[in-house]
């Protein structure tokens, strides 16, 4: 029993007196040229409970690694704090080198005194110094309260479950396959395809979207690791990460369910609809939108484009409808919103698709009104060049200064108040008015509501972080690919289904799954068994009351809890904490800054 | 500058990238304001704001995700949280100008900036 101790010890540290130590980073001259690092580093050397407090130039480098490898073997070092960049550049890296040297990496604290101290301190070189030894005092405080953690570990179903089967979710199984996971695709509608089903020609290829649809089609059809379900109707969505359960009404009307130990949301997108009224949407006589265009361009004869069997010699394109609206003038949504983000992909649609028409049909004048020309991607620009140079002829409108749609019976006149030519009010007059509307999420409420997934304000649903967890949902194995994060062209939902799938692949690498170990704790000592902490849990399952021994307790489930410390607020007596991020230690914290000297 | 220590409690995912995006623009603030991170300050309960003003923190900015939080009913939680703190604060004579709950984001740079510039205001007219 003594020696078993011995070994956790040694492994943990967790039974050793902590001994810190502080290493302050330069940066080469980032930090050390605003900061005085001698000065923090001697200061923290005399700090409680610090060992060793050193300075170097870069401590990300080889050598500023191996200093403290160096110290935890030599000195017995077993808890570091590093005073550098942001930790999202860096903790990681450091707490690989406290694993590599022998010692449990949570035990591990990064204090930001670079993006939040000499960068922003530049002109306070006293002050900046003083906050960066208050900060890593406050660092120590927090490491000397860190208990050793572990990731937590699951056991995985060793499979995604790839909501829709449209152009996101195809690729995303065909990624997932191509990595050697086993994808299920549950698809609604009768068929795979989603909008691809819909468009004409895309860009920036330029093939017909049934040809891609085809290929995808073939190449998940010949995918032994794929399974598709169609026609199939989503009852219920439970589980957590690594064992996810989804039942659905097959098409011929039986019960099926998937288990995965990863979800995909490539649920898509539905085209704005115009309000009746709207640009004369719905009540005059040849006012269609966007797609409706495409769709009368790959029926059109050669030769004469024809709407309800009348010749269109001319067409005005209206940009902005249903995107970027604004509150007060646009009418909301059924929630009450109106559409206030930027489509992205509207602009460039629109004259991709305007250019297909000058190409058919040269003798169509097309007149482009628009608020911005969002032509964002790469040589997309090409496209409003070469419609400038084919001879549309474009409008510019100021945002408060919406065009003005009078209707005829055959034509419709739009005023315009063109900012291109210092604010004239200028008139056109067009055969067909074409409404470049915007995308909004599919209806996927029930979904949202069952998973728990996190909505945007725009109501697509919500990744973590554009640039640090792209593609995730809040929500541990849960991926979001394509439209039904936020609106993208077929390029951008090729990239992003693929990278869902690449992460789901990461995830189910191994049978069973290393999950961060940030959850809510209970200790079981401490706890009264009052009941006041799960109701404040968002997550089912999370966080239960339970009976141990014949005394209630409130129980976590790591697999399920988000660590967001909603439970820890509540608790009377301090028995709940997010592990890592203890009550106790922001305590401790606060005591080192708020201390005078 | 002010001595006045300003506590700023910011979140992961959100608010503490949004105080990077303000370092890496190299725009200035005083050097009297400490950030802490949090997974969401939902977390703390009441009397830890109330503590921290004891152990000389003269404001506290609560800069969460607001409805871009990616935790499921932690905001109106902690907004719900935060009136009660208020109304302890009133009780004890704090001002309640001392604490601010607001939203900043990873891009939110001036909004960053303006919630430091209230916040000196208020601690120094405390």
């Amino acid at each position: 029993m003594e020696e078993n101790i011995k070994d956790e010890a040694a492994k943990d540290n967790y039974r050793q007196a902590p001994k810190t130590a502080v290493y302050v980073c330069h940066c080469g001259g980032n930090i050390s040229d605003v900061v005085d690092v001698k000065k923090v580093a001697a200061e923290m050397a005399r700090y409680p409970g610090v060992a060793v407090a050193r300075e170097y130039a870069f401590m990300c480098s080889s050598n500023g690694q191996d200093l403290i490898i160096d110290d935890i073997k030599k000195l017995g070092v077993n808890r570091v704090v590093v005073a550098a960049c942001s930790p999202s550049l860096h903790e990681l890296t450091f707490r690989g080198v406290l694993q590599r040297a022998g010692i449990n990496p949570y035990l591990y604290e990064h204090v930001n005194i670079r993006e939040q101290v000499s960068w922003v301190h530049k002109a306070d070189h006293e002050g900046a110094t003083a906050k960066a030894v208050k900060l890593t005092q406050a660092g120590v405080e927090k490491v000397l309260r860190q208990d050793p953690l572990n990731a937590i570990r699951v056991a995985a179903e060793p499979r995604v479950a790839v909501i829709g089967g449209g152009a996101a979710g195809m690729k995303a199984a065909l990624a997932a396959a191509g990595k050697g996971l086993e994808a299920v695709i549950i698809e609604k509608a009768p068929r795979l395809g989603g909008k691809l089903l819909e468009l004409g020609k895309v860009y920036p290829s330029g093939e017909q979207a049934s040809s891609v649809l085809k290929k995808f089609e073939d190449l998940v059809a010949a995918e032994k690791l794929i399974t598709v379900h169609t026609g199939a109707e989503i009852d219920f969505v439970g589980g957590f990460v690594g064992n996810f359960k989804i039942n659905f009404k097959k098409s011929d009307g039986g019960m099926a369910q998937i288990k995965a130990g990863a979800v995909i949301m490539a649920t898509g997108f539905e085209h704005y609809k115009p309000h009746k009224g709207e640009f004369g949407f719905g009540e005059a006589a040849n006012v269609v939108t966007l797609p409706d265009l495409i769709t009368l361009l790959k029926n059109s004869p050669a030769g004469r484009l024809e709407y309800a069997g009348k010749e269109i010699k001319s067409l005005a394109l209206i940009h902005c409808v249903g995107s970027r609206q604004i509150e007060g003038v646009n009418q909301p949504q059924a929630d009450g919103k109106v559409n206030d983000y930027c489509s992205r992909v509207c602009c460039t649609s629109a004259l991709y698709t305007a250019n297909q028409v000058k190409e058919k049909y040269p003798a169509v004048q097309i007149y482009d009104i628009y608020r911005d020309i969002r032509t964002y991607g790469m040589r997309h620009e090409d496209y409003y060049e070469k419609a400038s140079k084919d001879g549309v002829i474009f409008f510019r409108h100021a945002e408060t200064d919406q065009p003005i749609v009078e209707s005829a019976r055959v034509a419709h006149t739009v005023k315009v108040k063109d900012v291109l030519t210092w604010n004239e009010e200028l008139e056109i007059k067009a055969d067909l008015l074409v409404l470049v509307t915007g995308m909004m999420p599919s209806d996927i409420k029930f979904l949202a509501s069952q998973m728990k997934l996190a909505v945007g304000a725009d109501r697509f649903l919500q990744e973590v972080h554009p640039k640090l967890r792209p593609v995730e949902a809040a929500n541990s194995g849960i991926f979001i690919a394509g439209t039904a994060q936020a609106p993208m062209d077929l390029t951008e939902t090729a990239a992003a289904a693929a990278t869902a799938a690449a992460k789901a692949a990461i995830l189910l690498a191994e049978p069973d799954i290393p999950l961060e170990p940030f959850v809510a704790v209970v200790d079981e000592a401490k706890c009264t068994g009052c009941g006041l902490c799960p109701a404040e849990c968002s997550y089912e399952g999370a966080l239960m009351m339970t009976e141990k021994n014949g005394k209630k307790l409130a129980q976590v489930n790591p697999a399920l809890c988000k660590g967001c410390g909603a439970c820890v607020a509540v608790c009377p007596v301090r028995a709940i904490d997010v592990a890592g991020w203890t009550l106790d230690q922001f305590d401790a914290m606060v005591d080192a800054i708020g201390k005078e000297g | 500058m002010s001595s006045r220590k300003i506590l700023i409690i910011t979140t992961n995912h959100s608010s503490y990238p949004g105080a990077n995006a303000v370092g890496q623009a190299r725009l200035a603030y005083g050097a009297n304001t400490y950030i802490i991170r949090v997974p969401d300050p939902v977390m703390f309960p009441e009397d830890f704001y109330l503590r921290a003003f004891d152990k000389g923190i003269a404001g506290i900015i609560i800069m969460s995700s607001g409805s871009d939080c990616p935790y499921e009913g932690a905001y109106p939680r902690l907004a719900a949280r935060v009136a009660r703190v208020y109304e302890k604060m009133k009780a004890k004579g704090i001002p309640a100008a001392r604490l601010k709950l607001t939203t900043i984001c990873t891009v939110c740079r001036a909004a960053f900036l303006k919630e430091i510039s209230e916040m000196e205001k208020a601690v120094a007219a405390s």
